[in-house]
């Protein structure tokens, strides 16, 4: 009786197993240079783009891009009547009152997942590495690290201090934040010692390392971590003094520079890896932008393929205007006043005497028109005319609640997306070589140079006239420039200018100690830590 | 045990009373004491159910039966005892003829097919089904073969649906004045449209049932088959259900063992236009009046922009979705009478299920169109082993079962979705006329979940008078982790016939009164799908390589190794009495239940988590009740007969707990988590959660800000003054908001009352609900002008001119309603002597669905109050239209 019961019960063991056919077990999945590879490393590149909201570094609502742009003079969600209010998350943003936005804490974990992963990572190529000696790997680990250091910057960036960790399973002890200078130096640490071992290759470019860390990317990042050195060396934000750029010294290759010339160094680097400025500014935004000469580093699409979606069209564009190119849209996100001004936009639109040449490029404004250059209607037949100066935080109720704002233009339209026009064949553009010269520009005014001829071949590209390069040149250029392309909050605090009031926009109580200059941290990795808010939260 | 037999018609809400010996589907005896409600009914095809589980409804103390619509195809929520899961599981365990299944099952089998119904809500019935008891069981025998001479038998019927209720929305006239009259943009197409009635049609259904019965002595068979053919009352809606059933028993070895074999199986289509209830109704309530019915001059559908949340209710209705279930069972049972107290029984059987589903969604409301297909099959192999020991000596009376049970299942499905249509030729017959197929639109899985269990249980009774019963079941299943499979599952009862004593004996009122008294287990899975603790990868995502596209693997959520049952303990007492011969009889019982190692998905922070989601078995809840029936037969001649029975239940359930320790990390769920929410244009995000499950409070509490009254904004429009509740000196909808009430009904009652006059009769069923609110989200949107000239607004809406939105307790209401189910009126005819060729014949009229008294002032307030999801308790402009039913039925014997 006994006996049977035995073998009753190993039988039992083996039946009450789960032997799975459409999953793999983990462990199985990286037995190749070619599976780790996929497995451990392009699974984590999958994530540099998204389709879900607060997931990928662009192309999604709610995401990093969001944080970094529509908290800013440059773009603004105004609330539609019955659209775009979505609980006040886009006022909150607008206003910088963080901690009513919801799903800020989001990104938090979409940074940290991936950094995880990074981590999971490193330990499959480890692991790959000692179960095959003979097998180099030592590229892919150079690669996964220039990765995990790329979310490490937006994580710093946008949350100031976060933990610098390397365990796939982490204790509480080795997710103790670090100071915003301490993490800071860790990434730039770890770029400069991975990214010689990069390829030299393009990233952009559709081949081997289309969509990858390369040595194009890790100088960009390290560039713009050395032009910010003021703002990530701060440890306290909220103290009104920091450190001065020209006093941070950095060992680029064994020599001592300044944070500016190491700036600067990096900008060399990228000029001399053969980026360049495209003859047409609009080019890198094209439908087939993959072989633009100024794009460093993009995001893949394919609008057949992938499912990586590029919602800044989509949720801006007009429905009727949409409809006409045989697309959805839905009638948010516009340029804000501080942006047309800057633009040289005037109340009466056909006034172009000031406007710089990249505002029709940027932004659609005034009468709008299909693809076929044939004016769009709206239902009752009259024609759609984008009012930009009639953009405010909320426009429901008046005459332009669905009009107001200049829409975003600035990549070409794909009249063939799928996903009603949130997949396209544009890459999107993360990093640009143009954002380089302004780097460069700046980084020579602040070293006390001049910084005239990267800065104005930038004007001069699209043909506008050029101009003194002064810092607030500088600012205004970048905003003309990258209009759009994620980086306004970076340059804004950067010029101390983040918490300033403009249209639409009164500081906050206590703001002027730019505390809103990083995101709160999430209340469970708080509690989990025993870790204390950023200040001013 | 209390019968009620009228010469026609044999309903029973029988409480059974005595110590009953059930043979159970998978072939043991199972000695019950506890009570256990058992509804029978000869004559139910007057009711044209598609799921016959809706014949219960109202019927049983304890269960909640809810149609989730109106539509032809509607689901059920069940509830035994309430709701006992945050995650899952809560449906009962559906055991049709030994089969387990769930209620989709059910709808295989014709309700003139069934011969009873068994509801297990005790601690010790539930226990015996382990780890999937937790939720209440139903057993459904159908018939079977009789020992007398072939019979044949037809039931039928023919009647049609209505609408009898629509939303009184502005006309066109009134759209067209109210605009102009504000100097509002109009966009006026000259027609007078009521949209409502544009989506609805006069519904026909037809049902009809054929059963053979035949046998002798030594053995019998039945074979049966059905045909119903349900309409909608919105255009296209159509539900056709093909069902058979089949069963054989013979003794073999001159009685010594017996021998079942069944087969039961369906064919069930489903077609319909309504692929999203809400953007159905909500676009047919409010779209501009003055739009035409006929096609633009492309052939589709002039479109609104200014209404982007809802769509031309005709382009809609040229949506279509269909589904394809076709189930099939076969079952065999073998009883060996080894010894004279021996007695073996060996049971298997085979399930195969499989659901189809076509959608078609034209290019007037997805963009380029999309086509969907895909294939769900459920096989499942099971089989139990029993061996009963019935042992009496004297006024002793021993029973004893050892049980041993096994179960795979076999669960497989692919599904493709096409999009990028040229035009709507085409649709999911020849999906690849969409262009396009993507990455994520084409998917398959399988997955092999296996279970095993194994069970002892004893009782004793003495004299018929005391009984005590205990059973120990434990059950392994696949989907847990290594050290979890396992799990155990005891329950004892006892019962005490005090009617037996000497002292009651003498009572001559009296004739049976019985306490009795339960503790038990049972388990609960359903929150715990197959490889949740291993460390698996799937497909995940598309990624270039080199100059190729390949899928890379990984695994999206965390993973819990640790996960287990939901256990649930239950304590149950009945009293149950027949008085005045059995003119009288009633019972009450009362439960208290707690739910422990609850599932629920809580949020934790990233890192140390990768992902910022954990299932983990932390948390309780409690439920509790009180069930009292009552029959009796008020009138009793030869020519008349007036019989009431009733139930009432009153419930309760409790959120305990949703907190503890996961390894050494604190996982704590907030106090206020939303359940259901208001959607449509100007609600997406915000303050528009209405229902939420709150620590401390019953599952479902309705949380809003309070609305003081209706405020000027001195333009002539008025808005939602909202209290300050917390005194912070500013109103907001975000934190001024307070608990206002439950979306589970605190009572429920049933009562069935039919009376007979010679060859008449007529019964009355009506259920009611009561203590519970409902939130009219409904109301709230459509009276808001603001609105147009997007959307309609009900008639009324101008004259209150209401500017706002925001969801307050204005719209709380009073959920409590009596609904009158249906009546029906029944003619046995007299055969005479035409009782050579027929031997029975029977006429009936039913209508169902025949009023409902309520003070709620929507549709109808029979909106979802028991099924804890997105609906629960709101009604958000997702209610069909309010229907009647008047079907005639004939029912022949020959």
């Amino acid at each position: 009786m006994i006996l049977v019961g035995l073998l009753a019960l190993t039988a039992c063991e083996s039946y009450l197993e789960e032997k799975p056919s459409d999953r793999v077990p983990a462990d199985e999945a990286y037995k190749t240079r070619n599976e780790l590879y996929l497995n451990a490393v392009a699974a984590i590149y999958r994530d540099v783009g998204g389709s879900e909201n607060c997931q990928g570094l662009q192309g999604t609502g709610h995401g990093v891009y969001d944080l970094n742009t529509f908290t800013t003079d440059e773009a603004i969600m105004p609330t539609r009547g019955a659209d775009w209010y979505d609980g006040g998350y886009w006022q909150a943003l607008f206003l910088h009152k963080f901690e009513q936005a919801d799903g800020t804490g989001d990104v938090w974990n979409y940074l940290m997942k991936e950094i995880q992963g990074c981590n999971g990572s490193l330990a499959r190529i480890d692991k790959f590495a000692k179960a095959h000696p003979n097998v180099n790997v030592s590229d892919l680990e150079a690669e996964v690290r220039a990765l995990r250091a790329m979310f490490y910057f937006y994580a710093m960036d946008l949350y100031g201090r976060v933990p610098v960790f390397s365990s796939t399973s982490p204790s509480v002890a080795d997710l103790q934040v670090k100071s915003r200078s301490e993490t800071y130096r860790h990434i730039v640490s770890e770029l400069q010692e991975v990214a010689p071992q990069l390829t030299e290759e393009r990233s952009n470019l559709p081949g081997t390392y289309y969509g990858r860390m390369t040595q194009g990317a890790a100088y960009f990042l390290l560039a713009k971590l050395m032009l910010n050195a003021e703002v990530y060396a701060d440890d306290d934000w909220t103290d009104a003094t920091h450190p001065d750029g020209k006093s941070i010294k950095w060992n680029v290759n064994g020599q001592q520079m300044n944070s500016w010339e190491a700036t600067i160094c990096y900008c060399d680097r990228l000029q001399a890896l053969g980026y360049q400025l495209e003859g047409s500014f609009q080019r890198n935004f094209a439908v087939n932008n993959e072989q633009s000469l100024e794009n460093i580093y993009t995001i893949p699409m394919n609008k057949y393929l992938y499912d990586t979606q590029f919602i800044n069209l989509f949720r801006s564009r007009h429905y009727n205007h949409a409809a006409a190119m045989g697309l959805n849209g839905e009638n948010g996100s516009s340029a804000t006043i501080e942006a047309i001004t800057a633009f040289g936009l005037k109340r009466d639109l056909n006034d172009m005497s000031q406007l710089d040449p990249r505002f029709y490029m940027t932004y659609y404004a005034g009468t709008a028109l299909d693809l076929n250059g044939n004016i769009v209607l709206l239902d009752d037949g009259t024609p759609l005319v984008y009012e930009p100066w009639h953009v405010a935080l909320d426009v429901s109720g008046t005459a332009w609640e669905k009009t107001a704002g200049a829409r975003m233009a600035k990549y070409e339209v794909d009249p063939t997306g799928t996903k009603d026009g949130k997949q396209s064949d544009n890459d999107i553009v993360l990093f640009r070589y143009s954002d380089v010269l302004l780097m460069r520009a700046e980084a020579l005014v602040r070293n006390g140079q001049d910084g005239s001829e990267p800065f104005n071949a930038v004007r001069d590209r699209v043909g506008a006239t050029p101009r003194d390069c002064t810092l607030d040149n500088i600012l205004t250029e970048r905003l003309l420039e990258l209009a759009w392309e994620g980086w306004r909050r970076n340059d804004l605090i950067r010029f101390d200018k983040f918490t300033r009031s403009y249209t639409d926009r009164p500081q906050l109580p206590g703001e002027s100690n730019h505390y809103t200059i990083v995101f709160p941290i999430p209340g469970e990795f708080l509690t989990f830590t025993g870790t204390e808010q950023n200040p001013g939260y | 045990m209390i019968t009620r037999l009228t010469a026609i018609r044999k309903w029973m809400v029988t409480v059974v009373a005595a110590v009953l010996v059930t043979t159970t589907g998978w072939g043991q005896n199972v000695a019950s004491i506890d009570s256990m409600a058992n509804v029978i009914d000869e004559d139910l095809t007057s009711k044209q159910v598609s799921n016959p589980i809706e014949a219960i409804t109202g019927r049983v103390a304890g269960v909640t039966v809810q149609k989730s619509n109106n539509g032809a195809a509607a689901q059920s929520a069940v509830r035994v005892r309430g709701t006992t899961s945050l995650t899952g599981g809560n449906d009962p365990l559906i055991i049709i003829d030994g089969v387990m299944g769930d209620l989709n099952t059910l709808s295989s089998i014709y309700l003139g097919d069934i011969e009873s119904f068994n509801v297990l809500k005790d601690a010790s019935e539930t226990a015996q089904y382990g780890s999937r008891g937790a939720s209440g069981v139903i057993e459904v025998k159908t018939k079977r073969g009789s020992n007398t001479g072939p019979t044949f038998n037809y039931n039928g019927s023919v009647g049609f649906s209505s609408v009898y209720k629509n939303l009184k929305m502005l006309s066109a006239g009134g759209y067209r004045d109210y605009l102009t009259h504000t100097g509002q943009m109009l966009i006026d197409k000259g027609y007078d449209t009521d949209w409502q009635r544009e989506i609805e049609q006069t519904a026909l259904l037809h049902d009809h049932h054929f059963a053979f019965v035949g046998g002798n002595e030594r053995g019998g068979y039945r074979v049966s088959v059905g045909y119903m053919d349900h309409e909608g009352i919105i255009l296209h809606d159509r539900l056709r259900n093909f069902t058979s059933n089949m069963s054989v028993h013979q003794q073999l070895f001159g009685g010594v063992a017996v021998i079942d074999i069944g087969m039961f199986g369906n064919i069930l289509k489903n077609r319909t236009a309504v692929y999203d209830v809400q953007k159905t109704f909500y676009s047919a309530a409010t779209w501009n009046p003055t739009f035409g019915t006929e096609r633009n001059a492309s052939g589709g559908w002039d479109g609104f922009t200014y209404a982007n949340q809802i769509n031309h209710p005709l382009a809609l209705m040229d949506s279509r979705t269909e589904d394809k279930t076709m189930h099939l069972s076969t079952h065999a049972k073998l009883t060996v009478n080894l010894a004279s107290e021996w007695r073996l029984t060996l049971f298997g059987a085979y399930s195969n299920n499989d659901v189809t589903t076509s959608q078609y969604l034209p290019t007037s409301i997805w963009a380029h169109g999309q086509a969907y297909r895909g294939t769900r099959k459920t096989e499942s192999l099971m089989g139990n082993l029993a061996l009963n020991w019935d042992h009496r000596a004297d006024a002793h009376h021993i029973t004893a079962t050892l049980y041993g049970e096994a179960q795979r299942d076999k669960l497989t499905g692919y599904c493709t979705t096409t999009t990028n249509f040229t035009n709507d030729q085409l649709g999911y017959d020849a999906i690849q006329a969409g262009a396009l197929t993507q990455w994520d639109g084409t998917r398959s899985y399988r997955e092999v979940p296996s279970m095993a269990a194994a069970m002892v249980t004893a009782s004793y009774d003495y004299a018929d008078r005391y009984s005590l019963s205990a059973t120990a079941r434990a059950d392994a299943s696949s989907r847990f982790g290594k050290n979890n499979k396992w799990g155990f599952f005891p329950s004892v009862s006892a019962a005490w016939t005090l009617s037996r004593e000497a002292w009651l004996r003498d009572v001559a009122w009296l004739d049976n009164l019985k306490l009795s008294a339960g503790y038990g287990l049972a388990g609960n899975m359903g929150g715990i799908d197959s490889y949740m603790s291993l460390n698996v990868l799937m497909p995940s995502g598309i990624v270039p390589v080199g100059n190729e596209a390949m899928v890379s693997l990984g695994n999206p959520k965390n993973i819990n190794p640790d996960l287990k049952w939901e256990v649930r303990r239950t304590f149950n007492v009945g009293l149950n009495a027949t008085m005045l011969n059995g003119w009288l009889s009633a019972s009450i019982d009362y439960y208290n239940s707690k739910t422990s190692d609850m599932l629920y998905l809580y949020n934790v922070s990233v890192p140390p988590f990768s992902f910022n989601k954990l299932l983990d078995n932390l948390g309780s809840m409690s439920n509790q009740g009180l069930e009292i029936s009552l029959g009796a037969t008020v009138l009793q001649r030869r020519d008349m007969e007036l019989n009431i029975n009733t139930n009432l239940t009153w419930q309760r359930n409790k959120l305990l707990s949703l907190s503890g320790f996961y390894n050494d990390y604190w996982l704590e769920a907030p106090t206020h988590v939303d359940i259901a929410s208001l959607n449509g244009a100007g609600f997406h995000g915000g303050n528009n959660h209405i229902v939420y499950q709150v620590i401390g409070q019953p599952l479902g509490v309705f949380y809003l800000p309070h609305c003081t009254g209706l405020k000027s904004d001195g333009n002539g429009g008025y808005t939602y003054e909202i209290a300050d509740l917390d005194n912070d000196g500013e109103a907001t909808a975000a934190s001024d908001r307070q608990l206002c009430g439950q979306a589970m009904p605190k009572v429920l009652l049933g009562a069935n009352i039919s009376f007979r006059y010679r060859n008449c009769d007529l019964t009355l069923q009506l259920n009611g609900a009561f203590g519970h609110k409902i939130y009219n989200g409904t109301a709230l949107t459509y009276m808001n002008v603001n609105s147009l000239p997007g959307y309609n607004v009900l008639a009324d809406a101008p004259k209150q001119n209401i500017v706002d939105q925001t969801a307050t307790d204005y719209w709380l209401e009073r959920g409590d309603y009596v609904n009158f189910d249906y009546v029906t009126l029944g003619w046995n005819v007299p055969m005479g002597r035409a009782k050579r060729w027929v031997d029975r014949l029977r006429l009936s009229l039913t209508v169902e669905n025949l009023a409902t008294i309520t003070g709620y002032s929507g549709l109808t307030p029979m909106i979802n109050s028991s099924n804890v999801n997105g609906t629960l308790g709101v009604d958000d402009k997702n209610t069909y239209p309010v229907a009647r039913t008047y079907s005639l039925a004939v029912s022949v014997y020959f």
